[in-house]
């Protein structure tokens, strides 16, 4: 604008007052609206999943649909659904985290081997608690890390986490000089990785208790509104006098704990640490979390919907075990269905645009 | 009404903040008085959001002081700005938009539920919404039937009417507002200046950043002009003309001549 215009223009409106009567947007229609959108994210995604599951069951007729077939689907999604729901903090704050599936790998080996060090001394009971603490301590303590990177150093959460995951897989290949963790006491696996609870898997069962705590954490605390405020709008945040570096720094440590959590379940299902059976949880954790309807550009985020998207990958890689599909198929097929779910976001994102 | 009637309700002296090789803000002077409106006008690039982001505590100053009631204040902080009683619209408004009207509103000064949810940092979605709602009735705000809408499905008029309730809901000593009425109708225009008014007949401070000369003669209780950075002239809107302050903003005439004419 320049001066002569400042002379000229006295009253500087853009079109004519609106009627009080008629607002632009009616409230509740609005708010039904959102609501819908919110619901048919999520219910979509829970059709896929019920259709790709009809789907493999024909293929296999009907062996997919198998008590333990399901179960191990469960016991997949457990871990992976801990991981996709600390990913839609980080998302939804505007942030990426490409260390979680690192982050798990080394809490499982650190997991390990205190379990192993204190098994004989303590006992099983004490020695997988003090193994399970320390491996979610581990966890959290790389996401910490991250977050104090990405706010500390302002450098961009892409390159911090390129750089982290790094860094945790090969602390753990150093922990453990690149060979698996073994020794651990069976009762790990009977007692809880491979148990179940009235049919259901246990660590589902404690996968699917943390994330609903998560998810109210998301949208019923202030620490949940600031995230999406400073995925929103950094800026504007800041200056509404959101402490935006500190929650920066809580949803990298919220998602380093879940991957914590979630790299001591897989101990517990396999006896054993898996250091290169990781490659692609990160890229199949973060596909559920943008198909569940979290945004890729920050300000919105579900718990709920990367929770259920979680058994896209899980049920596609079992029914392509089971049809005999090769693992090298497997691989691209991950690919392709995180591909989809960023193209899905961003006509997502460019619907939001123009309505 | 309190020992410290004496000083004024703000003073900013000596105010510099340059990025990189430009010097954005060269010399800041300004005071308010408690019940005072004063504008600050200038050309674009003049300095004038520099000098306002650096008294909110959105940027920290390079040299200066800043005191609210005689006590210094914490440069370069938001949050002491904020608890000192400071309230600013900002150009760009400092909305989530993603979030909804009530969440912007009370973003940063969340309502909490009761007892130990509270503490626990539970939110208090209906007393937010309820009292968001009340505020809009309060300043007269009717073009907003719905305070659950997220702030990026609104207009802008309709964004900036939102941004001046946040600011007056938080304001306890100063409001500070840069270019409250840019994308703002009459009506809502109207809502801004009387919402000032209020804002002064509270005791509260006022500082008023305009492109729109017209109403800045009609509101403010002094004016302010910036140049390059510096404040130039100080004027009483009373008998003066557009044309003479758009003339000092410029510094077509001497700026001594005008300050002492004030």
């Amino acid at each position: 604008m320049t001066v002569g215009q400042i002379q000229t223009s006295s009253t500087p409106e853009q079109g004519p007052p609106r009627p009080p009567s008629a607002p632009p947007r009616p409230g509740p229609r609005e708010v039904l609206h959102r609501l819908r959108i919110l619901q048919s994210t999520t219910s979509y995604v829970a059709c896929a999943v019920v259709a790709l599951t009809l789907i493999f069951a024909v293929l296999t007729s009907g062996n997919f649909l198998n008590t333990s077939n399901l179960q191990s689907i469960g016991r997949n999604s457990a871990g992976l659904m801990l991981l996709a729901v600390g990913l839609a903090f980080v998302l939804g704050a505007g942030h990426i985290d490409l260390s979680v599936g690192s982050t798990l790998v080394l809490s499982s080996v650190v997991s390990a081997k205190v379990i192993v060090a204190f098994a004989a001394s303590a006992g099983a009971g004490w020695a997988i608690v003090i193994g399970a603490i320390c491996g979610v301590l581990a966890g959290a303590a790389m996401g910490l890390l991250n977050g104090v990177l990405v706010t500390r150093l302002r450098i961009n959460s892409f390159v911090v986490t390129l750089g982290t995951m790094g860094v945790g897989i090969g602390l753990a290949q150093v922990i453990t000089n690149g060979s698996n963790v073994i020794g651990l006491p069976t009762v790990i696996q009977r007692g809880f990785g491979i148990a179940n609870w009235f049919s259901i898997p246990r660590p589902l069962l404690l996968s699917l208790a943390l994330c609903l705590v998560a998810a109210g954490v998301l949208t019923q605390t202030v620490f949940g509104r600031h995230a999406l405020a400073t995925g929103s709008s950094e800026a504007g945040a800041r200056r509404a006098g959101v402490k935006v570096d500190h929650t920066t720094i809580g949803v990298f440590l919220l998602a380093g704990t879940m991957a914590g959590v979630a790299g001591f379940l897989d101990i517990t299902r396999f006896g054993t640490t898996a250091i290169s059976g990781h490659e692609t949880t990160m890229l199949q954790a973060l596909s559920a979390v943008i198909i569940g309807g979290t945004s890729l550009f920050g300000g919105r985020a579900s718990v709920l919907g990367a929770m259920i998207a979680t058994f896209i990958s899980t049920v596609l890689l079992a029914g392509f075990v089971m049809i005999d599909v090769s693992s090298f198929y497997q691989r691209i097929a991950i690919g392709v269905v995180l591909i989809i779910a960023v193209w899905v976001d961003r006509l997502r994102q460019a619907r939001a645009a123009t309505t | 009404m309190n020992p410290t009637e004496g000083t004024p309700l703000l003073r900013a002296c000596g105010l510099k903040k340059s990025f990189g090789q430009l010097e954005a803000l060269r010399e800041g002077n300004l005071i308010v008085n408690r019940g005072e409106v004063v504008a600050i006008v200038g050309d674009n690039g003049a300095g004038k959001s520099t000098f306002i982001s650096c008294i909110a505590g959105a940027l920290r100053p390079d040299a200066g002081e800043v005191f609210l009631n005689g006590n210094p204040l914490e440069l370069g902080s938001i949050h002491a700005a904020m608890r000192a009683g400071i309230a600013t619209v900002y150009q760009d408004l400092a909305m989530a938009p993603e979030l909804s009207v009530a969440e912007n509103i009370f973003l940063s000064t969340e309502l909490r539920r009761r007892g130990i949810a509270g503490r626990l940092g539970l939110v208090d979605q209906k007393a937010m919404r309820a009292r968001a709602a009340a505020l809009m009735d309060e300043l007269g705000i009717t073009t907003l039937a719905d305070v659950s809408a997220v702030a990026g499905s609104l207009s802008g008029g309709q964004r900036q009417v939102v941004a001046v309730a946040r600011a007056v809901s938080r304001a306890g000593q100063l409001i500070i507002l840069d270019e409250p009425t840019a994308a703002l109708g009459a009506r809502q225009s109207q809502i801004v200046l009387d919402t000032i008014h209020t804002m002064r007949e509270r005791g509260l401070g006022v500082v008023l950043i305009s492109h729109d000369l017209p109403r800045v003669l009609e509101v403010a209780d002094r004016i302010v002009v910036m140049r390059f950075g510096r404040v130039v002239a100080e004027v009483a809107p009373r008998g003066q003309t557009v044309r003479h302050i758009v003339s000092l903003m410029l510094g077509e005439e001497s700026a001594a001549k005008e300050s002492a004419a004030s």
